[in-house]
């Protein structure tokens, strides 16, 4: 029998060096032995059991977090609009199916769960439905299906969804589950199309927008190219339209503009036609169509546009014009052949709108030469090209009254820029709102340094009126200037009073208020001077030199020239009359009692130094003042 | 290297084995607080080697060979044949300063031909986990550092270090070698494991727990312990010491025990810095595990040995307090458990400490140790 090591140990230490055993101290170390053994014995015990007890609590807990994650996670499923169903793998045996499921499938999920497919659906779907599930079980791969069409349930059969299925393996790998989704997915469809559809059509008229045609042009040109084929392409845009919104107002404007959409689209059935703008229009004609039947499309496209228009109970009148180019004879490519369609419109509209025209080659010539214009009047009023003229007024008796500023511009290589070719460019790019306020000041300051109190006239131009703030820059100029505003005439055309008729009239009322005398320039020549006439007191009436210049050669001239001064001076408005180059006409209009005159038989338009001695000023006063 | 190894008794005072042929460069000597407070072991030692380097510390039970000597100082001369021996030591005031000087130590051992550094350090006042990174924030990690925590038996009051000098409190010694010869190995094993759930430290102030789930830890050690033994903690706390794990530093394998008990917060003192939000998770063992873990120390220490060592192989054993708790009179079941593993070629001392300095095995970095055996073993390779 060996001894046990610890024994042993204690019979060694109770020996003492004679070789005695001293019993009593190996009792002690041997009670000492059992003590510890004990301790550690009930210690091991106490902490087994409480371990045991630490771990079930810690495990009770595990099992109510995981409890409280499932419901979470079920309160989730259940809630989702995406209906969520669970199979049992082997038998396709529903397990599970949320709220959604309910909806998707139109019944309760009693009636679905522990059921297999054949037990719920017809037999077709049955099959079907197994046949899938067969699939995902063998395959472990998913299953996804897009956009297909609801083929059971209950929602109707117009329904668009996608669905998914899944496998869920068992911890030992074992196909456990098979989960689905289903998402009804048919407003997100149709909203994807609406917006599509939103994205490349305009939202008044519903015809294809500017995108949709460069897309259509791209496509055209690109199938051209490879089937040498030819086609036209037009653009049109409508006559007087602004008027209409002015007058009538948006709402109206915007019904015209569907009615005209309407009446495009109808005329050119079978051609593709698009709204690019505010009034512009294109359209892409087929392939092979000849000259002569774009030509007459684009007349009775004119034609039918040109036809009175009811809308809202009003009779409204607009017209159209249309520039037409060809591929490929005026362009190959997509901004060469609308830049020539435009030119094209760009001249029909010149010759006087409701027309047709086909792009030559010179008016490419003439649209560059009008952006280069626009291009050298901007460096204009920084180089200091313009000058002002000044033309004199006289009472018809020959006595000067006053002059009228007029805008001259010294083009250092132009030879002569009529006032008629680059005011209504500048009035197109804006740059008249800076020209017209640099003549005022000119006209002004040169009045105010005149020793005889005359008048000066200014032209201003519509433009002035709708941007900036034209009673502030004039009162601005009198300040500045100190002339009297009651020596400063402004003449207007009635174009500033179509449009914003009211703010206008308001605008007129202020500048007549400031003591600055209102002319109405043009007399004549517009179609609703009279009503104008009603309703502003205009200080005088210019009536346009087109009447003066025929007065002896057309009798027409001379009644029409008599009813204005009839008419002015029955509602106790001065006459001036423009153009006035012989003494007979002088004659004519002394004895119609006209009041004033303006033209060469009084004098030219010229730098205000010809005519020191009318403003009362000596050369050499002027020179040395 | 030769040693001549010593011992005293209040019967007998010292006693020693043959002379050494020359004088030593070190004396290294263990003893109970009560043998070595007053100063008069010191003196003796002095008397024998007025030109040694004498370092000794207080313990909580002193080893010689396969023996517990509680009632015996032991002692070695060294006498190095190539290796050089060099003693510093600190002074540290406050337990926040571990690491401050633990760096000043460092620095003044810093050389070269540095080959290991051995420390004592005060076990109470002292913060071990700090005290040791000061010593390998200069240092670096791979110089091999070794030694432990000064002990006070099991009753946790106060422990004394003394270098060249009567033992005092507050005092960290280190004692550098030098030299290619020296060969310095070592290793260190628990024989621990984890039971129960793991647990969160969910509040900490550094080495003080103030909460494990949110539940005093003091409580927790009751009901583990039971009401009567208890009342003896830290003391009988030493049988749960504590697995930490911090996500930080996920491959440390740190084991902590307790150290100190504030019966009114609850809250219980460890050895070293315990960070708050990790885990933490009991462990305990039993006789035989604790002896086949101190086994597995003197394994990887006699393996790292490298052959060619010449003369004589010195082996200090720096067990835990805590495995002395609880292995009772079978606690020299891991000293013999060291001694079949480094075989009977090495000379064998040590003591029971507050805590143990070794590097492990896994990480190679020096950690401050609860619970654990380490041995380290010096010799000198044939010039």
């Amino acid at each position: 029998m060996t001894t046990h090591r610890l024994l042993a140990r204690q019979i060694r230490q109770a020996t003492d060096e004679s070789g005695q055993v001293d019993l009593t101290r190996l009792g002690e170390l041997v009670s000492a032995a059992y003590e510890e053994s004990d301790r550690d014995r009930r210690r091991t015990d106490r902490a087994i059991k409480l371990m045991i007890d630490e771990l079930e609590q810690t495990h009770k807990r595990a099992e109510q977090d995981l409890l409280r994650a499932r419901e979470f996670l079920d309160s989730i499923i259940e809630n989702i609009p995406i209906a969520v169903f669970a199979k049992d793998a082997k038998d396709s045996r529903y397990v599970l199916l949320n709220r959604a499921g309910e909806e998707y499938y139109g019944m309760p999920r009693e009636a679905m769960l522990g059921k297999t497919p054949a037990e719920i659906f017809p037999e077709h779907i049955a099959r079907l439905v197994n046949e899938q599930d067969r699939d995902v079980v063998e395959s472990g791969t998913p299953l996804f299906l897009e956009g297909h069409l609801l083929d059971v349930g209950g929602k109707g059969r117009d329904r668009l969804v996608n669905s998914r299925k899944l496998l869920i393996r068992d911890g030992a790998g074992a196909p456990q589950y098979l989960v689905g989704v289903i998402e009804d997915v048919t407003e997100r469809i149709t909203n994807e199309a609406r917006i599509s559809h939103l994205a490349h059509h305009d939202a008044l008229t519903d015809l294809p927008n500017r995108s949709a045609f460069n897309a259509a042009l791209g496509e055209r040109l690109e199938l051209a190219q490879e089937a040498a084929t030819s086609f036209a392409v037009l653009s049109l845009d409508l006559d007087r339209f602004k008027e209409v919104n002015d007058v009538f107002g948006h709402p109206v404007g915007d019904m015209l503009m569907r009615a005209v959409a309407d009446r495009l689209a109808a005329e050119a059935d079978g051609a593709f036609v698009a709204r690019i703008g505010g009034d512009e229009f294109m359209i892409l004609m087929p392939d092979h169509v000849s000259r002569e039947d774009v030509q007459a499309l684009a007349e009775r496209l004119i034609e039918t546009i040109g036809k009175e228009l009811e809308v809202d109970d009003y009779l409204l009148h607009v017209g159209l014009s249309v520039g037409i180019a060809f591929y490929p004879d005026d362009g190959v490519n997509a901004a060469t052949l609308l830049a020539n369609a435009d030119s094209a419109l760009y001249r029909a509209k010149r010759e006087g709108r409701g027309r047709v025209r086909f792009f030559e080659s010179e008016m490419d010539q003439e649209l560059r030469d009008r952006r280069l214009l626009q291009h050298d009047l901007r460096q204009a009023l920084e180089q200091n090209q313009f000058v002002v003229y000044f033309q004199p007024q006289a009472r018809i008796d020959g006595e000067v009254i006053g002059f009228e500023a007029l805008l001259r511009w010294n083009h250092p290589t132009r030879v002569f820029v009529p006032p008629d070719r680059f005011v209504p460019l500048a009035e197109e790019n804006g740059l008249i709102v800076e020209i017209g306020e640099w003549v005022l000041r000119e006209a002004c300051r040169e009045a105010a340094s005149w020793p005889r109190p005359l008048q000066v006239a200014v032209n201003l131009s519509p433009v002035q009126f709708q941007a900036g703030d034209l009673e502030r820059s004039i009162h601005q100029i009198l300040l500045e200037t100190g002339l009297t505003p009651t020596r400063l005439e402004v003449e207007i055309t009635e174009g500033v009073l179509i449009g914003d008729f009211t703010g206008a009239l308001h605008l007129l009322r202020r500048l007549k208020a400031l003591g600055i005398r209102i002319a109405m320039d043009d007399f004549g020549t517009g179609y609703s001077s009279l009503s104008y006439l009603q309703s502003f007191p205009f200080d005088k009436i210019k009536i346009d030199r087109g009447f003066i210049s025929n007065l002896e050669a057309s009798p027409q001239s001379a009644e029409i020239v008599r009813a204005v001064l009839s008419l002015a001076h029955a509602l106790n408005i001065p006459v001036i009359a423009e153009g006035v180059e012989t003494e007979a006409q002088r004659a004519f209009l002394a004895r119609e009692a006209c009041e004033e005159m303006q033209g060469y038989l009084v004098g030219r338009p010229d730098l205000i130094e010809r005519y020191l001695g009318l403003v009362g000023m000596t050369v050499e006063r002027r020179h040395y003042a | 290297m030769q040693i001549q190894y010593l011992h005293w008794n209040a019967a007998h005072g010292w006693r020693r084995a043959d002379a050494l042929r020359e004088p030593p460069q070190l004396v290294l000597y263990f003893g109970s607080r009560e043998q070595l407070l007053d100063g008069q072991r010191y003196r003796e030692l002095r008397g024998l080697h007025p030109d040694s380097h004498i370092v000794g510390c207080s313990t909580g039970g002193q080893i010689h060979g396969d023996d517990i000597r509680d009632d015996e100082v032991v002692a070695v001369a060294l006498r190095f044949a190539h290796t050089q021996v060099r003693l510093v030591q600190e002074v540290v005031e406050t337990r926040d300063a571990s690491r401050a000087c633990g760096a000043r130590l460092a620095r003044q051992v810093l050389a070269a031909d540095l080959a290991g550094l051995f420390v004592l350090s005060d076990g109470l006042a002292v913060n071990g986990g700090e005290l040791l990174a000061g010593l390998t924030e200069v240092l670096g990690p791979d110089l091999p550092v070794t030694g432990g925590l000064a002990g006070d038996g099991t009753r946790f009051e106060q422990t004394i270090v003394g270098a060249d000098a009567e033992p005092s409190l507050n005092r960290v010694a280190a004692i550098a070698f030098y030299g290619a010869s020296l060969r310095f190995a070592h290793g260190c094993a628990g024989g621990w494991d984890v039971f129960g759930p793991r647990r969160k430290v969910t509040k900490a102030l550094g080495s003080v727990v103030v909460e494990l789930d949110g539940e005093p830890p003091l409580d927790l050690y009751t009901r583990y312990l039971g009401e009567e033994e208890a009342e003896a903690m830290p003391g009988s706390g030493l049988a749960f010491p504590l697995r930490i794990h911090d996500e930080a530093e996920p491959n440390r394998q740190i084991v902590r025990s307790v150290f100190a008990v504030d019966r009114d917060a609850r809250t219980l003192t460890f050895a070293a810095d315990i960070p708050e939000g990790c885990t933490a998770q009991l462990m305990r063992a039993n006789f035989d595990s604790l002896a086949a873990g101190a086994g597995e120390a003197g394994r990887q220490a006699r393996s790292a040995l490298s052959d060619g060592v010449d003369g004589d192989k010195l082996a200090i054993l720096v067990s835990c307090t805590g495995r002395r708790r609880v292995m009772g009179q079978r606690t020299q079941d891991e000293l013999d458990a060291v001694a079949a593993e480094l075989g009977e070629d090495i000379v064998r001392i040590g003591f029971y400490s507050y805590g143990e300095f070794a590097p492990p095995a896994a990480s190679g970095r020096c950690e401050l140790h609860n619970q654990t055996m380490t041995v380290t073993v010096i010799g000198e390779a044939a010039a």
